[in-house]
Formats: C-alpha cells, structure tokens, sequence
C-alpha cells in the first residue's frame, strides 16, 4: 500500500513544514503525522461544513482560500477569510461540538484534515509529536481569542 | 466506549438481510476469510502492543515491525518445539486416544446401565447392551475411517493458515494507509460521516476481538483452575483448548464439555462423581459467562440486544452452519454500524444536496479548465 514515491513523498514532508502547525515537527514526526491526514480539494464555492454540522476534527489549508459565514453576531464584523498555513474547526478537535459557521471555499483549496479520533489517539501513542501539535493548536486559539476580546479586525476560532 | 444511537427498524432488518447474504458467501470463500479473520483478530490484540512501543518513541512501521518479529520468533520456536514433542510423544498419544475413546464409552455406558437400574421397564430393552456393541463398532471404525481424511483436511487448511502472519503484518503496517486510501474515493460532502464510520468500524472489531480474548483467559483460567482442583491430568491446556472451543456459540462449549467429561472419566473409571463434577465446573463457568464475564467484555462492547444476539445466532446457523455461528456476531456489528451510517446519510437531505452541488461544482471547474 505504499501510494506515495520518495519524491513525493518529500514534497509532501516539505509542504506540512511550511504549515505553522507542523512546523515544530521533525521530518520523521511530520511522516508519522501524514499517515492520519487526509487530502481534501473543494472547488469554488463548494461547502467544506455547514453551521451546526457535528464537527469531527480540523481542517488546515495548503492552498486556496475558504470563508466562513457566521449566523452569530459577534462574528459578523470578523475577517473570516483563511489561507495556506490556517486552519478551520479547532473547537471540534477537543470534543464533538457542533461547528458556529458555514465555511465555503472562495477558490480551488486544498486541505488535510485531523479527525478527532486519530489526533486524539496521536496524543496517546506519541506524545512528544501530540505536544507540539497541541501548543501551535493552543497558540492560534489564544490567538484568536485575544483578537476577539481586543476586538481586532479578528479571525475567530471555528 | 460511547453509546452508539440505536438504528431503526428497517436499518436493522436490512442490516439483518445484509448479514444473512455476507455469511452465505463467505462460506463460500471460507478458505480466505477464516485467515482473514484470524489476521484481523492478531492484528487487534497485537496493537496495544504496537501502541507500547510508540508510546515508548518507536515509530508507527517499527513498532509494527517489532511486535511481528517477536511473535514471528515465538511462533516459530513454539512450532519448532511442538514439532519436537509431537514426534516424540506420538506413539503415546495414539494409545492415550483410544484409551479415552474407551473411557468415553464405558462412561455412556455406565450411565445407560445406571438409568435402567432406576427404571426397570428401560432394562426390558437392554439399551446399555446395545449402546456398548454400537459405540465398540464406531470407535474401531473412526480411527480407520478419519485418520487420512482429517489429515488432508488440515493439509488444505495449512496454506490459508499460513497466510494468517502475513496479512496481520500487512493489517499492523498499512491499516493506516488503506483506510486513507478507501476514504479519498469517498465525495467531500460525506467525507466526515465516512471518517466517523471508519472510526466506529474499528472501535466496534477492536472491543469484539480484544474482548472474546479477554473471555477466552478468563474463561480458560477458571475451567484450568476447576479442573487442576479436581485433579483431572493436563488441566491447563484443557481449560484453554475448551475455552477456545467456546468461539462457537452453544456447540463448542458442549464439545469442551464433552472431552473433559470424557477425559475425568478415563481418568477416574471408579469414581462417576469426578466427571459430574467436571460437568457442574462447566456449567458454573457457562453461568458465570453469561452473567459476569460477557457483560464485561463482549456484552458490554457490542451493544446488542440478548434475544437479538440469538436471533441471529440461529440465522448465523442457518444460513452458514459452524461457519455462520462463529461469525454472525461480528459481522452483524460491522453491518450494523455501516448500515446505521448509510441510513444517517440517505436520511439526511442536506448531505444530499451538498453531493449534488459538488458534483456541478466539479463539472463546472473541469469545464473551465478544457476552455
């Protein structure tokens, strides 16, 4: 079952590094990480998750662009619009909450998705890849937490 | 373990339906599910192991490759060993075999001659008579009869059996990769619920098989223990061999019955109450199955209703004889959780019309593309 050539599958060990949340990961903790992402494309205009949608995990953008539209009104004033290196859906990664908005890709994106279940297990089996995940997921909340209380032009958490 | 949302009625008999068609033509290729099965069971018990070693910072491939070699090791010096023993104790086993087929024999025969004693007309028919010229006549024919048809049955078996490692490693390495691979053919809009079923799948395989070898142990402890009490000769693989035996519903726990019985009988010819005991030890570890150790371990994983558990063991039976016994429960899990998921998709309209919008957004962006 070896899909992936050496070639490629260093691109894709070069692509995750430039992911802010990969970036504290070594090459070999970035393969072991790859084995649990999935590869999504979504045409423009297509729905990657709707408003009160189960969520299930989180979405990281490679390329492309995906807005999210909001019902609630302390999200209308936001920036809501995600590019290579963000990702979507981190309030889902912690328990099954239902997602606060609709995201809808702008232009051609392409994302991995983290389920749940596998990161959750990821942090059972190895820790030191879990940690470094789980800081860089902590620092874009914070982040964005700090952004909506400040009431910066925000990128909320979703 | 999360409590899945009970499926409704028609989800449930087409599950039921789905299941009844799986047995039937699985048994028609048992010659591959039967290792399939045993590499899928290695391959759970195997993965705490596997998570062990990760935990400990091995990576995912030589973990795997660690706990294979180990049991690839074990295995081979087991066989080895066992080769080594076989051919040394051979002769003694052919005349230990007849030496408790006679047993056996007395054992009915004695118990026929008990009961006519108790009621006088059975003695009128002297059916213990008849029972010992019957069973004498059968047992000079079986060793005659099934010695060189079994042999070449477990010859046939030996291939498929020997695929078992390969595919548990194969199943160890690259279960990752398999399920990446099934999910990327799965449409964006069902992307989420088809990573939710994957995940329900393995919870549902791993908590059935982790825990029919967690009953086995127990269930093996307690029958060694009982018999080692009751003095009865090789208690421990006794107490494993007729635990094992207990994979078939109902059947293998009469068989296991049946060769201790018949075993304590042969061994105690004087004493009838030894292979009582033997059948009461039996009957209390059936009974602490049912109300202890199931609830525990596979009771309490699968979460199926008891008389549907035997509902479908008498379809399983039907359908698949031993075969459908032994596989109709997890099987009906798996179809059950993949049925539920479907029934959730085809029920809801909002997936279905994201699908459909998908594939014209798809459409329209080839479109452009060849312009």
């Amino acid at each position: 079952m070896r899909f992936f050539g050496e070639d490629i599958k260093a691109q894709k060990v070069e692509m995750l590094k430039g992911v802010r949340v990969f970036r504290e990961l070594s090459r070999k903790e970035i393969l072991e990480v790859e084995l649990l992402l999935h590869q999504r494309t979504y045409e423009q205009g297509e729905i990657v998750f709707e408003e009160g949608d189960p969520g299930h995990g989180i979405f990281i953008i490679l390329s492309g662009k995906l807005r999210a539209d909001p019902n609630c009104e302390l999200l209308k004033e936001a920036n809501l619009e995600f590019g290579p290196g963000e990702l979507i859906g981190e309030l889902s990664l912690f328990n099954e909450s239902p997602r606060i908005a609709t995201v809808v890709a702008v232009e051609r994106t392409v994302v991995v998705a983290l389920f749940q279940a596998e990161f959750s297990s990821l942090l059972i089996k190895n820790k030191s890849i879990g940690v470094k995940v789980l800081v860089e997921i902590a620092r874009t909340l914070s982040h964005r937490a700090r952004q909506l209380l400040l009431g910066e032009k925000h990128v909320p958490s979703l | 373990m999360k409590t899945f949302p009970q499926p409704g009625v028609l989800t449930l008999l087409a599950s039921i339906v789905i299941t009844c068609l799986l047995l039937f033509l699985f048994q028609k290729m048992i010659w591959f599910v039967v290792p399939f099965l045993l590499a899928l069971m290695l391959c759970y018990c195997l993965r705490p192991a596997v998570s062990f070693l990760m935990v400990r910072g091995m990576s995912h491939e030589a973990a795997a490759s660690a706990v294979w070699l180990l049991l690839q090791i074990t295995a081979v010096v087991a066989l080895i060993a066992g080769a080594f023993w076989a051919m040394a104790e051979a002769g003694a086993w052919r005349g230990d075999f007849s030496h408790y087929v006679s047993g056996g024999q007395n054992l009915i025969v004695n118990s026929i001659a008990l009961i006519e004693k108790k009621v006088p007309p059975l003695q009128e028919m002297n059916l213990s008579a008849q029972a010992e010229q019957w069973l004498g006549q059968s047992s000079d024919r079986f060793i005659e009869k099934n010695l060189l048809p079994l042999t070449l049955l477990a010859l046939k078996w030996l291939p498929s059996i020997l695929l078992v490692p390969y595919l548990a490693y194969f199943m160890l390495i690259d279960a990752g990769r398999l399920k990446k691979y099934l999910i990327k053919s799965v449409p964006n809009a069902f992307f989420e619920r088809a990573l939710l079923l994957f995940s329900r799948l393995d919870e549902s395989l791993q908590s059935y098989f982790q825990g029919l070898l967690q009953l086995t142990l127990l269930d093996a402890f307690f029958l060694a223990l009982g018999l080692a009490a009751l003095g009865i000769h090789h208690a421990i693989w006794l107490g494993l061999v007729t635990a094992m035996l207990a994979w078939i519903p109902y059947i293998g726990s009469l068989f296991g019955a049946i060769l201790v019985v018949i075993i304590a009988a042969t061994d105690f010819p004087e004493k009838a109450g030894v292979a009582y005991a033997c059948l009461a030890l039996f009957a209390g570890v059936r009974i602490l199955d049912d109300l202890v150790f199931l609830p525990l371990t596979i009771g309490r994983k699968l979460h199926f209703h008891p008389v549907l558990s035997v509902l479908m063991l008498f379809l399983g039976a039907t359908v698949a004889g031993t075969t459908g016994l032994v596989l109709v429960l997890p099987l009906f899990g798996v179809v059950a959780v993949v049925s539920e998921s479907v029934a959730q998709v085809i029920n809801d309209p909002k997936l279905k019309a994201r699908y459909k919008v998908s594939r014209q957004l798809a459409v329209v962006a080839v479109s452009k593309s060849l312009q």
